[in-house]
């Protein structure tokens, strides 16, 4: 029944010719400018060779992708490909192409781009970044091209993910790039250095100017494909400016003076008050999208080589004393000090933000100090001195040093009271990003306290992170073989949910993956904070959504209200 | 000792200065923990990480990779910047040009506002002479990291100057020209207010002790007025000591563009330094390191030029 249900299966239609369904409201103004603020500058135009935010922000700007996940749903949405059937087995998606598409610059486009696309990326000379992403099981995706109009995808294996994993293909144009690739040279093609006029795409813009250190500057792609529900060609705007403010403080005062109209990514905790103020003034509006994806993480070294001569590691490697200090936190009170109130408590790494995979029933660890002490006790951890400190038997001190970002220090600061509260004794040394993240990978840390930015919101698409041999599995990573019998129960999990292409049971897997993680918690998570941003008040239909970018993603969509109506 | 010969000997210690603090720089970022691929080091396997460490020629022993630098120094190669993936030569020269505007105007603006108030309260007792050097000796106390935020916190506030930023682009010819200058008085003012309160304490004690001198006197005797006596006798003779601290001065406005880049968001040679140290971009930080290196010897060769040209004593001194 699954199997005919697959089959027959193809996604929800858009109007025709990718007209925006859009209910009774005031029609959107079209032209003017828009600026908003990019932290960073690019390292490439080309997205098969970087994964910068950067260039992922002007890759969503310039270029199209076969389909589209959408950020403020989380769900798949038909783009490049109008429409697609799944095989029943889950392995071949075969996709139908809109027609009469063209390139910016006038080439038609054609399933022939496609194939392009794909030989590119699975080029070892291009080294692209997204090739791994676009295996299964090691294996790449391949495709054929029966028509001009219909690309067949077939994955290796079953993949629970599906037609979602083509979110990360940036379909480019095979007639500006072939030669490249035939050279073996793409990895140089599209630099910063480009002219603009080389680059050549499918996105709602075109790049007209790259001024370094200063801003990137779009004018509106005169062949972009989609309409709104009144048949009025995409985007809005005339044109899009990123100007490249270098940090937060810049990005508010820029948005306070009216230099910036959007910032990059959310607002930060402590800035919110400050654009509250400013919507009152009416200089700005401020929205919230809901619960952030990337909640904090606190988690220890768990290679066992690295406490093999420490004597703390008889009791600081095991299940209860992580157990101990996630009940020595109080969730709502580290919500309320850390994110000033603008933060969920958490019990696991999948927040309230992501829609399909949340799960509230998720067993927790309520705030109780005298459990978490008894926990301690009976790993033999009492205070057997003057100093509030517990000692082990052997009058080792429970103490350990705790690595934080240094934006984290508020976390970190909270973190290490709730753990002296029962005699843990936590050393908070901060560091910069570079860092602190080289010590990781490297393992040379006791704990980490942390932001991981996840890449989907479908556990699928985060194997690195779930699987013990995975470059994310952060407590321990890329293992030859599982450290622990519960990380090997993870892995079959983990691979069995990414292979099943039945929905309920990827989430009833993935509820046992939550489960034991729960049980084990080789990392800790205690609030993930709401994502508000702060647009100008001549900004209309922003679309806001948790994943990043959570406003630029919808730049089609966009539009800003002429000086006169705001006057 | 001729001039020319002293041009040059202090141009081949430039290239020298230059070249130890660009090696230098390159030698403190390796030794920072992580390399250019710690950034993207979470998304990558092991193997993968070690093939771009080894595109990146990082898994060579640092001896072999300093011996290629210099190497390439010789053919005006300064390396290619992992970060941007372009020449370190081409982004150092279009940053270096934002920096040097700044650096100009702002030694410029603090010139013409330190050597006059210096030049006034030197040579004056009066309420006002002590009010000035009171400003300045707080205004000397203020960082420039501070500056740059009360100034931006202003600009953002009342609106009268932007923010941040060097442009405001789309813009071009005399309106382009004319919003550059719009841009500056925000990371200027930033730059140039301790440079002014330095100018203005050195040249205002310069004068105080060129009064005492006896020709000052001799000149009065003459029968010349104080003013005259004062711009044509004392004032020319306390300039030595104030354009033998220019030198430093250069070196105090490249260290100050450093954060005033930042904070204004102007496309520098300090920001581009700031972020080639978080991206773990040796070859680009050594690049920025000898740039301002470079910068600061042509400066303080220029300054001891004219102070040699105003006091030939200094040529004799140096043999």
């Amino acid at each position: 029944m699954l199997g005919l249900t697959a089959l027959f299966w193809s996604t929800r239609q858009p109007a025709p010719s990718g007209r925006l369904e859009q209910g009774a409201q005031a029609p959107l103004p079209r032209g003017g400018t828009l600026v908003a603020s990019l932290r960073t500058e690019p390292r490439s135009f080309n997205r098969l060779v970087s994964r910068d935010v950067a260039t992922e922000i002007v890759t969503l700007l310039t270029q199209a992708r076969l389909v589209r996940v959408n950020r403020a749903t989380q769900q798949v949405e038909p783009w490049l490909a109008e429409t697609w059937t799944t095989s029943p087995d889950g392995q071949v998606f075969t996709l139908t192409l809109r027609e009469g598409l063209q390139w910016s610059d006038g080439a038609p486009f054609t399933s022939a781009d496609v194939a392009f696309t794909f030989k590119a990326i699975f080029d070892p000379t291009t080294k692209s970044v997204l090739a791994s992403g676009l295996e299964v099981d090691g294996q790449p995706l391949t495709t054929a091209t029966p028509d001009a109009h219909t690309v067949v995808v077939t994955y290796p294996r079953p993949f629970g993910p599906g037609i979602r994993l083509l979110d990360n293909v940036v379909i480019l144009p095979r007639h500006k790039l072939e030669a490249a690739v035939a050279s073996g040279t793409l990895s140089d093609a599209w630099t910063p250095t480009t002219p603009p006029a080389d680059i050549v795409g499918m996105g709602p813009f075109v790049l007209t100017r790259y001024e370094p250190g200063q801003r990137l500057t779009f004018a509106r792609n005169p062949r972009y494909w989609r309409r709104d529900a009144a048949g009025q060609a995409l985007p809005y705007l005339d044109g899009l400016v990123l100007a490249i403010v270098p940090n937060a403080d810049a990005e508010l005062l820029g948005l306070r003076s009216g230099q910036i109209d959007m910032t990059q990514q959310q607002l930060r905790a402590e800035d919110i008050a400050t654009a509250r103020d400013l919507e009152r003034k009416g200089l700005v509006t401020v929205q919230e999208a809901g619960v952030t994806l990337d909640p904090d993480v606190f988690f220890f070294n768990l290679r066992p080589a690295a406490w093999a001569k420490d004597p703390r590691g008889t009791w600081l490697l095991t299940d209860a004393f992580r157990q101990a200090i996630s009940h020595a936190v109080d969730r709502e009170a580290y919500a309320n000090t850390v994110y000033l109130g603008a933060a969920v408590p958490v019990h696991g790494p999948i927040t309230p933000g992501n829609k399909d995979w949340f799960w509230p029933d998720l067993p927790r660890y309520p705030f109780d100090q005298a459990k978490a002490r008894a926990l301690l006790a009976g790993l033999g951890l009492t205070n057997r001195d003057a100093d509030p400190w517990l000692e082990d038997a052997a009058g080792t001190e429970a103490r350990f040093t705790l690595l934080a970002f240094r934006s984290l220090d508020r976390g970190a600061q909270v973190l290490k009271e709730s753990l002296e509260a029962v005699g843990v004794a936590v050393d908070v040394v901060t560091l910069e990003t570079g860092a602190l993240i080289e010590r990781m990978v490297t393992g040379r840390f006791e704990t980490i306290f942390f932001n991981y930015v996840s890449s989907d919101t479908d556990p699928a698409m985060q194997r690195d992170l779930w699987l013990s041999s995975g470059s994310g599995h952060i407590w321990n990573i890329s293992q030859p073989t599982p450290a622990t019998p519960w990380e090997a129960q993870i892995d079959d999990l983990i691979t069995r949910q990414a292979a099943s292409i039945d929905q309920a049971e990827r989430v009833r897997l993935f509820r046992e993956v939550q489960r034991i993680f729960s049980e084990h918690l080789p990392a800790l998570y205690f609030a993930a904070p709401r994502v508000y941003l702060a647009v100008s008040t001549r900004v209309r239909n922003a679309t806001p959504g948790v994943s990043r970018p959570q406003l630029i993603w919808s730049a089609d969509t966009l539009a800003v209200a002429p000086a006169a109506a705001l006057r | 000792m001729t001039l020319t010969r002293f041009v040059v000997r202090r141009a081949a210690g430039g290239l020298v200065f230059a070249l130890v603090v660009a090696s230098l720089t390159l030698l403190i970022a390796r030794l920072a923990p992580g390399d250019a691929t710690t950034g993207e080091a979470i998304a990558m396997t092991v193997e993968q990480r070690a093939a771009l460490r080894a595109d990146l020629g990082l898994d060579q022993p640092l001896l072999t990779q300093y011996g290629r630098w210099l190497v390439g120094l010789t053919r005006f190669d300064l390396g290619r910047s992992s970060l941007f993936k372009r020449p370190v030569a081409d982004l150092v020269g279009e940053r270096a040009l934002n920096t040097a505007l700044l650096a100009v105007v702002a030694l410029v603006v603090a010139s013409l506002v330190g050597i006059p108030l210096g030049r006034y309260t030197g040579a004056s007792h009066a309420m006002l002479a002590r009010a000035v050097g009171a400003a300045s000796v707080a205004v000397l106390s203020l960082p420039p990291l501070l500056s740059a935020l009360l100034l931006v916190l202003v600009a953002a506030h009342t609106g009268w100057l932007p923010a941040g930023g060097m442009t405001s682009g789309g813009l071009s010819g005399a309106a382009w020209l004319a919003d550059l200058a719009w841009h500056l008085p925000v990371p200027v003012l930033a730059l140039a207010l301790p440079l002014a309160a330095t100018l203005e304490r050195v040249q205002s004690r310069a004068m105080a002790e060129a009064i005492g001198r006896p020709f000052v006197d001799a000149s009065r005797a003459r029968g010349l007025t104080r003013e005259r006596t004062l711009r044509v006798h004392a004032w020319p003779a306390s300039l030595a000591p104030v354009l033998g601290i220019y030198g430093v001065l250069v070196g105090a406005i490249f260290s100050g563009s450093f954060v005033v880049e930042v904070v204004t968001s102007w496309p520098g040679l300090g920001r581009l330094l700031f972020d080639a140290l978080l991206a773990r971009d040796v070859w680009l930080v050594a690049g920025c390191g000898a740039a301002g290196a470079a910068s600061l010897a042509v400066a303080t060769t220029m300054a001891d030029v004219v102070h040699a040209t105003l006091d030939p004593r200094l040529l004799e001194r140096r043999g």
